[in-house]
Order: C-alpha cells, then sequence, then structure tokens
C-alpha cells in the first residue's frame, strides 16, 4: 500500500514537472549586440529548454520605455550609464548590474575606398574623397559620444564637423556607410567584425585613449515579468563560452573584479 | 527652442506641396479620366506610400541614392555627390511619402465634376486642355486645397523617411520631427514639450485658416 | 464668321441636311440602329424614354462613338465606319444643349454665353455676346450666375450658349420638360423665330406630342432603337399605321376587333369590338370577312353627347354610361362605358357646361376616318 502511495507520488510530481511549461524573458540589448547576443541566446535556449525573446535598438529607447512601464527581464545597454541611472531611481535592482564588457570604436571604409587606413590613421578623415562622415548622434548614442571625443581628441571635430552626417543608432549608422551614401564612418567595432560587414570594408581600431572608456553593462529592472529566469540568462552569459562569443565579436572583456 | 528645425520643415514642406502641385495634378487628372483597363495598377502604386512603413521607403530610397545604384551614380555624375543627406534628397523622399496624399483628393475632385460640364465645353469647342483649365480645375478647388494641405502637414510631420535619408544635419536636414526626437532621447523632455507644443499649434492654425477660406462651395 | 471649323469646308447653302446612318449595340443587348434624314428646320425624335434618342445626339455631337455608319452634314462627313473618319468632338460645331442644361455653375449667365467665343478677338466676342443676350432677353441676367436664374432664363442661356458659336446642326435633349406652359410657349416661339432666320437642321428630342404639333416639320419616332416611322407630325402621328406609334402618339383607344360586313361602295367596313355588341364603320382595307383587326381611335378625336344626336355625318353613334372622369391640368379624362370602354378627351368647359357626372348616360360620336386599322406588326 505505502509503495503504491509513493509510486504515484512520484509519477505525479513527474507529470507535473513534465507538465510545466517552459520559461520565456524578454531582452531589451542594444543594437550592437544583434550578433553576439542572438548566438549566445540560442546556446542558452538548447541547453535549458527556455525561450528568450530578443528586441535590439537603441539604448536611449529601452531606458525611456522602462522609464515608462516596459516590462523587459533583462536590459543589455550599450553605456553603463542608463543601467545606474534605473539603479538610481529604483527602476533597476543595483546588485544585478554587470558590466559585460567595453566597447570600441573603428574608422570603417567599405570595400572599394581608396582610403589607406594602415598609413592614414585618423587623417583618413581629411582626404579629399571624403564627402561625408557617419557618426552616431553623440547627443544620445554612447558610441556617438565616443566618435565626437575622439574627434575631439585628435583635434579633427572642426575640421570635419560640416561634413558629419548623424545615424540614430549605431546600426543606422553603419547602414549610412555601408549603402556607400557616406564614405567612411566611425562605428561599433563589434559591427565591423559581424558577419554581415565583417567582408563588405575594412576597419581601423581608434586608439583606445582618445576616448572616454564604453563601459557597457546590463541590469535586471524591477518590472521584469520573469526575475529568476532573468538572473538564470545574465549568470548564462557570464559563463566562459558566452564570454568567448562576446570576445569573438569585439567587446573586450573588462578588467576581473574580486 | 529649436527654431532653425522648425523653419526648415516649413520650407521643406512649403516646396514639396509646390511640386506636388505641380506633379500631382497631370496624375490626377490622367487616374480621373482614363479608361485604360490596366489603370488601377497606376493607382495601386500612387498609392503605395500609404501603406509602406516610411522606414521601409526610407531604406529604399538610401540604397537608391547610393553611389552602387545607377540613379545615384547619375546624380554623382552630374552634381559631385549624392541625393543623400541634402534637402534636395528630402524633397525627393518627401514627394514620394506624400504623392498619394495629393493625387487622391485631386483625383476625387475631378472626378466628382459633372461629366456633362465637360461634355458640353467639348460641343463648344474647347479643347481638352482649356476645359481642364475653365471648368475641371474651378469646380475641384475645394479638392485641390484639400490636397495641397495635406500634403503640407503630411511632409511637416513626416519623421521616418527623414530620419532613413537625412542624417541628421542640423540647417540642411534636421527638420523638427528629428530635432523632437533628438531631445526626447537626449531626456531633455522639456525642451522637446516645447518644440512639439509649436508645432502643434502652427500646425492647427495654417490648418484653420486653409478651412476657412475654402468654404465657398459650387451649387448646381 | 465661323468658330471652331478649323479648315472643314462650309457645306454649299442648298444643301445642308443632316444624315445620319447609324449602328451601335450595348452591353445588355439594347441596338441602336437609325437611319433619319433632318432637313434644315425642326426635325423631332420622338419616342419613349430608353428608345435611344439621346444616344442619337451623342453620335452626331461626336460624345459617342457608332459601331459602324456614317454621319454627314450637306457634304462634310463628320464620321464614316468604312473610312475610319470620326471627327473630334471639338471639330464638329454641333451645338447641344442638354437635358440638364449643363451651364457652368461658376461662370455668370453672360461668360457661359461667352465660353465657346475663345478663339475671338475681346471686342468681337462681346459684341456678339450683347447680341444674343439680347436676341434671347436675357441681357438683363448677364451678370448672374445659374443658380440665380429661373428654369425658363437658364433654358435661355443653354441655347444661347450653343447657338452663339454658329453651329451647323443643333441638338436639343428635352429642353421643354421642367419648364411650366407659359414658359413653354415663350421658349417655342424663341426657338422657331431663331429657326426662320437661321435655317440649320435641329434635331429636338421629346416625348411630349404637344410639341410634336407646336414646333416639328418632320418627325422621326423610335422606338427599341429603331425608326419606325418618318414624315410630317400628320402622317405619322394623326394616321399611325404601327400599334406602338400609335401607342407613343397617344392613341388610348386601341381594340381587338373582327370584320364582319364589308361595304366597297361606300369605302368602309364594320367592324365587331371583341368582347362586346360595339360594331364600328371603319375606313375599307384589304380584309375579308370574319379577318382580325386593330383598330385604334385617338381619345381627342370622339365627341360626347348628352342627348342622342340626330342628323350627323358620323357613321359611328355608341350610347354608353360615364364611369370615370377626371381632370388633369386642362384636360378632362372621361371614361365612357358603351360595351368597351372608351377614353374621351375633354376640355373643363365642357364637362362643366354639360353638367358631367359618374354614372350619367351619354353618346360618344366617332368618325369614320378618325378609326385608324393598326398594321400587324411582325412577330
Amino acid at each position: 500500500m505505502k509503495n503504491v502511495r509513493l509510486g504515484s507520488l512520484v509519477l505525479l510530481i513527474l507529470l507535473v514537472a513534465k507538465a510545466a511549461p517552459a520559461g520565456e524573458i524578454t531582452v531589451a540589448a542594444a543594437s550592437d549586440l544583434t550578433f553576439a547576443l542572438t548566438e549566445i541566446a540560442h546556446g542558452y535556449e538548447q541547453k535549458t529548454g527556455n525561450r528568450v525573446k530578443l528586441a535590439f535598438g537603441s539604448s536611449g529607447n529601452f531606458f525611456a520605455q522602462i522609464q515608462n512601464g516596459a516590462t523587459f527581464d533583462v536590459f543589455f545597454s550599450a553605456d553603463v550609464e542608463y543601467p545606474r541611472k534605473l539603479a538610481a531611481s529604483g527602476l533597476a535592482a543595483a546588485p544585478t548590474l554587470w558590466v559585460y564588457g567595453t566597447g570600441r570604436i573603428v574608422l570603417w571604409a567599405p570595400a572599394g575606398s581608396p582610403l589607406n587606413f594602415g598609413k592614414l590613421g585618423m587623417k583618413a578623415l581629411l582626404d579629399p574623397s571624403v564627402q561625408k562622415i557617419a557618426i552616431a548622434n553623440p547627443a544620445h548614442a554612447p558610441y556617438g559620444r565616443a566618435a565626437k571625443a575622439a574627434l575631439e581628441r585628435f583635434k579633427l571635430y572642426d575640421q570635419v564637423r560640416d561634413k558629419l552626417v548623424l545615424g540614430e543608432n549605431i546600426s543606422q549608422t553603419a547602414q549610412f556607410v555601408a549603402s556607400g551614401n557616406a564614405q567612411i564612418g566611425i562605428l561599433a567595432l563589434s559591427l565591423a567584425v559581424a558577419p554581415t560587414l565583417k567582408d563588405k570594408g575594412t576597419y581601423w581600431e581608434v586608439p583606445i585613449d582618445s576616448y572616454p572608456p564604453l563601459e557597457q553593462a546590463a541590469v535586471i529592472p524591477t518590472a521584469a515579468t520573469d526575475k529568476a529566469l532573468a538572473r538564470a540568462f545574465l549568470d548564462y552569459v557570464r559563463t566562459p563560452e558566452a564570454r568567448a562569443i562576446l570576445r569573438q565579436y569585439g567587446f573586450q572583456p573588462p578588467p576581473e573584479k574580486p | 527652442m529649436s527654431w532653425q528645425a522648425l523653419a526648415l520643415s516649413v520650407k521643406l514642406a512649403a516646396i514639396v506641396s509646390a511640386v506636388l502641385f505641380v506633379v500631382g495634378m497631370p496624375i490626377a487628372y490622367w487616374i480621373a479620366s482614363s479608361r485604360w483597363r490596366w489603370r488601377f495598377l497606376v493607382e495601386a502604386v500612387v498609392a503605395l506610400p500609404l501603406v509602406l512603413p516610411p522606414t521601409v521607403l526610407g531604406f529604399y530610397l538610401l540604397v537608391a541614392m547610393g553611389p552602387r545604384s545607377p540613379l545615384g551614380r547619375l546624380w554623382l555624375r552630374a552634381f559631385g555627390h549624392t541625393l543623400s543627406f541634402t534637402l534636395e534628397g528630402l524633397v525627393l523622399a518627401s514627394l514620394l511619402y506624400s504623392l498619394p496624399f495629393a493625387v487622391q483628393p485631386f483625383a476625387a475632385a475631378f472626378r466628382s465634376v459633372d461629366r456633362q460640364l465637360v461634355n458640353a465645353s467639348a460641343t463648344l469647342g474647347v479643347s481638352r486642355l482649356r476645359t481642364f483649365a475653365r471648368v475641371i480645375v474651378p469646380l475641384s478647388s475645394a479638392g485641390i486645397i484639400t490636397g495641397l494641405v495635406l500634403s503640407f502637414a503630411h511632409t511637416l510631420g513626416e519623421f521616418g523617411v527623414v530620419l532613413m535619408v537625412g542624417g541628421n544635419i542640423p540647417g540642411v536636414t534636421r527638420t523638427v520631427s528629428i530635432d523632437i526626437y533628438d531631445q526626447v532621447q537626449s531626456l531633455n523632455y522639456a525642451a522637446a514639450n516645447q518644440t512639439a507644443l509649436l508645432l502643434l499649434a502652427i500646425s492647427f492654425i495654417t490648418l484653420s485658416v486653409v478651412y476657412a477660406v475654402n468654404r465657398k462651395v459650387w451649387v448646381l | 464668321m465661323k468658330v471652331g471649323t478649323d479648315g472643314d469646308a462650309e457645306a454649299p447653302a442648298g444643301n445642308r441636311a443632316l444624315s445620319v446612318h447609324i449602328q451601335k449595340g450595348f452591353p445588355g443587348g439594347f441596338e441602336l440602329a437609325a437611319e433619319l434624314e433632318a432637313p434644315a428646320g425642326i426635325t423631332i425624335l420622338f419616342g419613349r424614354s430608353g428608345s435611344g434618342k439621346t444616344t442619337i445626339l451623342g453620335c452626331v455631337a461626336g460624345l459617342l462613338a457608332p459601331d459602324a455608319g456614317r454621319i454627314a452634314v450637306g457634304s462634310r462627313v463628320l464620321f464614316d465606319h468604312a473610312q475610319r473618319l470620326n471627327v473630334p468632338v471639338v471639330r464638329r460645331n454641333v451645338g447641344y444643349v442638354f437635358q440638364d442644361l449643363a451651364l457652368f455653375p461658376h461662370l455668370t449667365a453672360e461668360q457661359n454665353v461667352a465660353y465657346g467665343l475663345g478663339r475671338l478677338a475681346a471686342g468681337e466676342r462681346q459684341h456678339q455676346v450683347q447680341a444674343m443676350l439680347e436676341q434671347f432677353r436675357i441681357a438683363h441676367l448677364a451678370g448672374r450666375k445659374p443658380a440665380e436664374l429661373s428654369g425658363g432664363e437658364r433654358q435661355r442661356v443653354a441655347l444661347a450658349r450653343s447657338l452663339v458659336i454658329e453651329p451647323q446642326v443643333l441638338l436639343l435633349d428635352e429642353p421643354l420638360a421642367a419648364l411650366d406652359l407659359p414658359t413653354q410657349s415663350q421658349l417655342i416661339a424663341d426657338l422657331r423665330r431663331w429657326n426662320r432666320e437661321h435655317q440649320i437642321p435641329i434635331l429636338y428630342v421629346t416625348h411630349s406630342q404637344r410639341e410634336v404639333f407646336a414646333l416639328g416639320e418632320r418627325v422621326v419616332v423610335l422606338d427599341a432603337g429603331k425608326v419606325l416611322a418618318q414624315g410630317t407630325p400628320q402622317q405619322v402621328l394623326r394616321a399611325p399605321l404601327q400599334e406602338t406609334v400609335a401607342q407613343l402618339a397617344g392613341f388610348e383607344n386601341i381594340f381587338d376587333a373582327r370584320v364582319i360586313a364589308l361595304h366597297p361602295p361606300h369605302g368602309t367596313m364594320t367592324c365587331r369590338l371583341e368582347g362586346s355588341s360595339v360594331e364600328l364603320e371603319v375606313p375599307l382595307a384589304k380584309a375579308v370577312v370574319g379577318e382580325a383587326a386593330r383598330i385604334a381611335v385617338n381619345a381627342g378625336d370622339i365627341l360626347m353627347a348628352v342627348e342622342r344626336p340626330r342628323g350627323l355625318s358620323a357613321r359611328n353613334v355608341l350610347a354608353g354610361r360615364l364611369v370615370g372622369l377626371e381632370q388633369e391640368g386642362i384636360t378632362v379624362h372621361a371614361r365612357v362605358d358603351c360595351g368597351v370602354v372608351f377614353q374621351v378627351k375633354l376640355t373643363p368647359t365642357a364637362r362643366e357646361s354639360l353638367a358631367l357626372a359618374v354614372g350619367r348616360e351619354v353618346w360618344l360620336v366617332i368618325k369614320t376616318y378618325s378609326c385608324h386599322l393598326l398594321e400587324s406588326e411582325p412577330g
């Protein structure tokens, strides 16, 4: 009698466990993470059976949406400032804030461009064949701010400002150059090494000390629908396999904190 | 207060409306009077911008204006630079985007003119072109004005297409809608509000004036 | 000076007749096959609505293209299918007054009339417009828009507008339909005066008999897209040969009858109306006793008496009872049962002076020659 009861209890638990639906979270991420995070999320889904819905866009946009009640489970921002502000105003849990990498900017020109980065470096921006230079909008895009800082550091900003065209986010900036409408652009390294752009042009890393570090951080907003699952995903992104993917796509790891 | 952006938007809307008047009237007249069996195809093409997301239209325009497309190359050879990131580029994009807003009211107004009046004009020996000018246009004035106002207002508020091909250059392609968006993105909500309210006021006044003046209707 | 006819030869003065021979098919089965000649003067196109009258006007004006045939004014050909000739509307110089007039609502009466004279110098144009306005007695309305004019005034503006361009043909589509009687009479007088002075073919569409007799020099009867009869109003409407024409011409009394006796020396024969014992003496026709016939009598041709009349020439005197009496405008429609019911048209005066009332015993008098034998129609 006892065996039967135990047996049926086990069976019940197993049945319930099997019947439990797979978890699902929605992740908002800066557009430069498009390729890296898609691959990472795919690996996570394979491993755990949970589903990850990814939304890519401008960090500033997501920030504003979360402020106004959006229920993303995880927010991967291209700029650490946004997660910090969310945490400060209580809209995100401060302990969950994690710097996942530092962004780098590069000069990028489409294949066939006469510009020789190796020889010219930043001076390529002054080449007479350059009529338009694409950067992300410094007013609100982190990569744009970095680009402007680098231009100022190299004392080129005033000379080139008339040629600047501003992209709403770094992806749009890349689009301006990739389509040939701008002859050169200052893009994110992560986009330059992405499969869609890799063979379409050449890039040159802008010296890292010419712009403030682009710390990029993720955070779990307090309005997240499934905090446990969000934490589980974030933990997965910290694993060596996931970090390797990040590195592969140009996200340099931050210095390890104690 | 971004007066420059506002002035640019008004200038763009005015240019586009003027061009749509010149270009849209013949197209609308053809649509209203043609009996070609494939006319519906032309009507569908004209109406396309109504259903295409502005960003899609903008994207294709960006590609078309670039040096890799035959049109882009033509322009490049003629003027030394591409159409993108210029006011002319915005004008072209807005023309396509606002085309149905001009052509459809024009065509509807032309169609509503009593066919017998056109017949009467013909029997009196007046050519089709003169009939258009002396009978059809005066009797379609309400529809023509509606088309102009709609294309003006539509262009004034345009965002997606300008975003894609404009490049956000102050004084050249930074229209007021882009400007407001930038303010919001930079968390400058107060400035965004100010500009938005001013835009709203100007639009409302313009529309009211036009509709007030356009109250005459031809009876009989 | 002829306006709007660049390079077209003026037809020789002697032959300016309009000649129309056309066929046109429509989806839905309606087929128009019309052949008519309209010399200078007023030719009435008479028929029911839907009989094709307006289509003919459209073809002559050039607004519609026939499938086949030929339209010419004198020696000037406007349309010839065989030769692939189709003069465009704007060059035909055909004046057309539409049924709804089609006055330009945004122009004044004067501007409407001046509309077709754009190619004249301003002074000459002004002069001609003024003359036309005066001729149609609308000069004092020159500055008014159509919405500010009465029906009759608008009609005159429409006429003036079409006539000022000196057309070679004038087309009128039911021009008097919406007007009251006094205005109709006035316009008829205007038209006849203009016609006397200018002598061009005028095609005048109407379904009113009154207008046929007031205006028509010729009438063409149309039904279901075919010309049934052409001739003077007398020939065609007073003595109709065909039943359809009779119906159109308002012969309210049409009866089946059987020939019962022939009287060759008198030139008459007697027929009994089917379903009754009423006998009518009608003009002799080629028939045998016992043969069926259709007899039509116009309601306006029947006399009514309240006492049995004596000493009359008329051969048909029928006793009957008044079973219906209605007044419509200036016409009194009476129905009298003599065994068959006859429709009789009277004046209101007659009704009063005879003190007619339903139920009264009356006598009907019908001349032999008022009885028309109708041709049996094919099918």
